[in-house]
């Protein structure tokens, strides 16, 4: 199974976690966000980052993060653009072909590209397009998505209550018959993901998450740490891989709100008054 | 007289944990009928042990949530005759569960083999260092069970549990990489070792250094997706630091639930009913066997469950009370030293020893698992000359991971003081910077360290509680010395270390003390072996004095290795059910002449 | 505008001496600071804020009360455990050797509240400076006699686990307010998944903790941190 590597620059291997907005932080959201609004947010890195593996990530970095998404990779001169199926937000284009990726952990992210260029997780579309990143440009991109926090699209088609209330069932709480583990176990609470390994799930499209379940149960996706993925899928009827990714893609993380008057910020002032 | 009697079963199983589930699936599927008395409740790791409610430091692991409830059953304990025992009124040195799956549900998934000479302690060093060697107020005894006879079937539960290691001793073969004094063993482990963190990978280095044999800790923490023999599936280990104490959500660490529960609990053969502590084993009019057993049930009447054969597989010390409560066997006197009832109580002898690390080593302690560790075996049984040492027995010596929770997770220098600023500072100083080693040693019998019934006080249901006279030997105290000395020099010898402190919790000047976290590996007082005047059962786990009685666990232990009991146990476990079903079922008797 | 009941103005009023009040006392329940206390008085919580602050006074990090420890034990004493779970308390209750472990034939809220009656019977805590609140803890941790009608040393444990407890337990408990003891040491919490991180070795990894109830938003439903300015 395929070990995660650790580049060798130091600079620019980051871990993100879920972006949070500045509060009242106006988001013009026809237009890509600013490097400055990024910035502002990177200010507050613990909330915005919520895993420092390595140095700070700089806005030399998230240049050239916005300038591979809009298809100007040293070696992409094909056009292809990460915008034009995942979004200048990362938000995808709403048909759920293609996923969201705003504010998944950047280390995440990273690692899907490697994977994608090295053919641990194949995908015709994105190896091809993987393997003509340099490494610094996959770093780059990884991290520009990850700082990007984005309202999520409605949710398309109904579902009744039984299936919803099956796969939230799943989600918190497993299922002892089945012998499978709950996901909030490693997807964090409400599923919005444990950086810097663990992908979010809430906001995902559902008929993404059902083919990717799927791609895990059929052995066809295995780029996870020790196959844990695909123990649990094998276990997944199609009815259950549907029930829980419909519960999913429609669990929202709660509004954001004011973080000051946490200990944390205020630990950090306090710090400043040396120890 | 019970309120009730209910229709006879084969096999009547007293506890729902690792022996007693165990026996019902090779019992039910032998043809034999059997019902589980489990005197907890039902559970299982993916709906009641889901995170991140179960990574909850408070609730589970220091007011105990997974474990047995003093209010209904405790113990009396005195460390000699002279003293009055007093209630054991809050649990502490030790934490036996209750609940399906038993104690198997928050252990570390520690899982050892016993050494060939751990086997037949008293023989070997007779041999070994002549007759004179061996005090007369240690009580050693062999097993009269052979490690080669064992071997199959502490195999075949590595097997069951997935555990991840590397052997050392393949057919006879050294195997580099594993443990060079483990007994032969036919096959490698079933899965490959954990992944180490720095702190353990320092000691492992220091430890070559000084021309010790370092290998990863034999682990039921699964390493990767894995079926085990009775088609159970489990997942491979988060390293979330919640394992010890805890139920495991992600299905990672083998437990009687998922590794044997869930695979028999369909079977026709098989029932279980919880709620039910049974009170007595019921005996026959002339005693020579069981009846059967009462119970209360969960309505608070009491019912008798009647069985051709019964197994005792509670926890060890409540499998010994339940045999002191009804007259099984003849009980301990240490004052004319006749019975054998509670005679050989013996439980582990710990020391620590700490390691700090300059700032260059971040150690991330709560990237854990409850076998995370890389350990040495050099210092365990008889590895070592024993010649000029002045004592018995030995421990390993592991630097270990297992987690950072902080209620529990405060080590700091020596010097400290216990609270303050400067204690404070250096907590959080401490914090990531920071080496946990343990010597895990042995514990010698001695006539005076055994189990009866207290006179004073009673338990929810009005019978005697069980009373522990128990004092560390002076031969496990020297033991213990010796071994925290050796694990102090190859804390001294592992780089970055800026400074050492040990803690012998059995040193000269002390006592055994009911309060600090110790073990959960009490183990003696129904002796295995071939002397009825000395054992409480024959090496087939069949109690002399009642036939159809069967007794598994750690209470068969003589005396106690430098090892976790679990692996032992279960492998004793499964020789015992080899010869119930394959010798005894067909022609109910005694296996071995008295 | 403290009210009667507020937990925040008796916290407040536990006074001179205390390094906590140079900044208004954030602590733990504002947002039922209008409720009393589950089981202490306001006297008992102020004694125990002075006392759980010489334990874990305040300095890059919020000292004991400021964390809720006092919240924490207020909550602990008014349910299971203070009310005896876990505690087999069958008499007789004769006296023991310390290996013997704890004889009381007290509930851990008995105790509580009898060391602190002892206590407040013998000084006036609130009315010391810091260092003569210090030298009077220390006396006590090596007390052997009694403290009101309890054991000074059992009294003097039970506090100090309390405290400890409080300071770093899930804030679901009350204490740890805002996770203050988990950001202290670098503890990520209740959400925990280091498969791929074990072997990363002597990389630091520093994550927002999360606890049992942790919203994702980072406001916490309970308990709810007062505002920076107070």
């Amino acid at each position: 199974m395929p070990r995660i590597t650790t580049p060798a620059r130091p600079a620019a291997l980051l871990a993100g976690a879920i972006a949070m907005a500045a509060p009242g932080a106006a988001q013009d959201f026809d237009t890509q966000p600013s490097i400055r609004e990024m910035e502002s947010r990177l200010e507050d890195q613990h909330v915005l980052f919520g895993v420092e593996i390595e140095s700070d990530v700089t806005d030399d970095l998230l240049e050239l993060g916005r300038l591979v998404a809009m298809g100007g990779a040293e070696a992409g001169g094909s056009g292809m653009a990460c915008v034009s199926c995942h979004g200048a937000e990362g938000r995808g284009d709403g048909s759920g072909a293609f996923p969201r990726i705003a504010g998944q952990p950047g280390w995440y992210l990273y690692k899907q590209l490697t994977d994608y260029a090295s053919g641990a997780r194949p995908n015709r579309v994105m190896s091809g397009i993987a393997q003509r990143l340099t490494e610094t440009e996959m770093e780059a991109v990884s991290a520009y998505y990850a700082a990007i926090d984005a309202p999520f699209r409605p949710v398309l088609g109904t579902v009744d209550a039984q299936t919803l209330q099956w796969g939230g069932q799943l989600g918190a709480a497993g299922s002892a018959e089945l012998g499978i583990p709950a996901c909030v176990n490693c997807h964090g609470p409400q599923g919005t993901g444990n950086p810097p390994s663990v992908p979010y799930l809430a906001g995902q499209y559902a008929n993404y998450m059902t083919h990717q379940l799927q791609l895990w149960k059929d052995g066809t996706r295995d780029n996870d740490a020790m196959n844990v993925m695909s123990a649990i899928a094998s276990k997944m009827t199609e009815e259950d891989m549907r029930a829980v990714s419909e519960y999913y893609a429609r669990v929202r993380p709660p509004e954001r709100e004011d973080l000051s008057g946490t200990a944390r910020t205020t630990a950090a002032e306090g710090a400043a008054g040396g120890d | 007289m019970a309120d009730r009697t209910l229709p006879r079963t084969d096999v009547v199983i007293v506890g729902g944990g690792w022996t007693g589930l165990t026996a019902a699936y090779e019992l039910a599927n032998a043809g034999q009928r059997c019902v589980v008395l489990e005197r907890g409740g039902p559970r299982h790791d993916a709906t009641h042990f889901a995170g991140p409610e179960e990574h909850d430091e408070l609730k589970y692991a220091l007011r105990y949530g997974h474990m047995m409830d003093v209010k209904r059953e405790t113990l009396t304990f005195r460390h000699d005759r002279r003293q009055q025992a007093l209630p054991m009124r809050r649990l502490g040195s030790f934490l036996p569960g209750s609940g399906l799956g038993g104690a198997g549900i928050h252990w570390n998934g520690q899982l050892w083999r016993p050494l060939p000479s751990d086997l037949r302690m008293r023989s070997h060093y007779t041999e070994r260092y002549g007759a004179d060697f061996i005090p007369d107020d240690i009580a050693i005894q062999d097993w009269g069970v052979t490690y080669d006879e064992l071997q199959p079937h502490l195999d075949f539960f590595e097997r069951i549990c997935g555990t991840a290691g590397r052997a050392g001793n393949l057919d006879g073969e050294a195997h580099p990489g594993g443990n060079p004094f483990e007994g032969p063993r036919t096959s490698d482990y079933p899965n490959p070792p954990m992944q180490q963190p720095i702190s353990n990978t320092l000691f492992g280095e220091a430890a070559e250094r000084l021309g010790l044999n370092p290998f990863p800790m034999p682990s039921a923490n699964v390493t990767r997706a894995y079926e085990n023999p009775y088609g159970a599936q489990l997942h491979p280990c988060t390293y979330c630091g919640f394992c010890e104490r805890f139920g495991c959500g992600y299905l990672a660490k083998a437990d009687p639930i998922i590794c044997v529960y869930d695979r028999i609990r369909d079977h026709e053969n098989f029932e279980i009913r919880f709620g039910a502590q049974v009170l007595k084993v019921e005996t026959s009019q002339d005693g020579r066997t069981a009846t059967g057993v009462t119970y209360q049930g969960e309505d608070g009447l009491d019912y008798f469950q009647p069985a051709d054969t019964v197994c005792l597989c509670a926890y060890a010390l409540w499998n010994v009370h339940l045999m002191l409560v009804s007259g099984l066997g003849r009980p301990y006197d240490p004052q004319t030293r006749t019975g054998t009832v509670g005679r050989n109580y013996s439980y582990q002898t710990i020391a620590a020893v700490d390691a700090f690390f300059d700032d260059e080593i971040v150690t991330n302690p709560f990237m854990g698992a409850g076998a995370l560790g890389v350990v040495v075996d050099d210092y365990n049984g008889d590895n070592f000359d024993h010649s000029d040492l002045g004592f018995l027995g030995g421990g390993y010596i592991a630097c270990k991971q297992y987690h950072g929770r902080p209620i529990s997770y405060q080590p700091v220098p020596e010097g400290t003081p216990p609270w303050g600023a400067q204690w404070k500072r250096a907590v959080r100083e401490t914090y990531g910077h920071h080496g946990d080693l343990v010597v895990h040693g042995s514990s010698v019998s001695t006539p005076e360290n055994y189990l009866d019934l207290d006179p004073t006080w009673t338990d929810a249901y009005g019978r005697p509680l069980l009373r522990m006279t128990f004092n560390f030997p002076e031969n496990d105290r020297r033991m213990s010395d010796y071994v925290m000395n050796r694990a102090v020099e190859i804390a001294q010898e592992m780089e970055h270390v800026t400074s050492v402190a040990s803690t012998n919790l059995a040193a000269v000047d002390s006592n055994y003390s009911i309060v600090p976290y110790q073990t959960t590996h009490n183990v003696g007082g129904a002796a295995i072996g071939t002397d009825p005047s000395t054992s409480v059962v024959n090496r087939y786990g069949q109690m002399w004095d009642h036939h159809n009685v069967f007794v598994f666990g750690a209470c068969l232990f003589p005396q106690n290795l430098g090892y976790n009991p679990t692996g032992p146990l279960m492998g004793l476990a499964y020789w015992t059910l080899e010869h119930l079903k394959g010798d005894y079922l067909d022609n109910p008797r005694p296996l071995m002449d008295a | 505008m403290p009210h009667r009941y507020s937990r925040r103005s008796v916290l407040t009023m536990a006074g001179g001496g205390l390094a906590a009040t140079v900044a208004p006392v954030r602590h733990a329940f504002a947002q039922v600071d209008d409720r009393p206390w589950f089981f202490l008085t306001d006297d008992e919580a102020r004694w125990l804020a002075a006392i759980t602050d010489v334990f874990i006074p305040e300095d890059a990090f919020p000292s004991a009360s400021q964390a809720g420890v006092v919240d924490y034990i207020d909550f602990q004493m008014a349910t299971d455990y203070g009310r005896g779970d876990g505690l087999y308390l069958q008499g007789p209750f004769p006296e023991g050797t310390p290996e013997q472990g704890y004889q009381l034939p007290l509930t851990p809220a008995e105790l509580i509240r009898a060391g602190i009656a002892g206590a407040r019977g013998e000084v006036d805590l609130a009315r010391m400076d810091g260092a003569q609140r210090e030298a009077w803890v220390t006396d006590l941790s090596e007390r052997d006699d009694g403290i009101g009608d309890v054991p000074a040393g059992t009294f003097f444990s039970e506090l100090l686990s309390l405290a400890n407890e409080g300071y770093f337990a899930d804030p679901i408990y009350l204490g740890n307010k805002g996770y203050a003891g988990w950001d202290m040491v670098g503890f990520p919490g209740a959400h925990a998944y280091y498969l791929d991180l074990v072997d990363e070795h002597n990389r630091p990894y520093r994550r927002q903790p999360m606890g049992v109830a942790h919203d994702p938003s980072g406001r916490s439903t309970l308990p709810r941190p007062v505002g920076r300015g107070g």
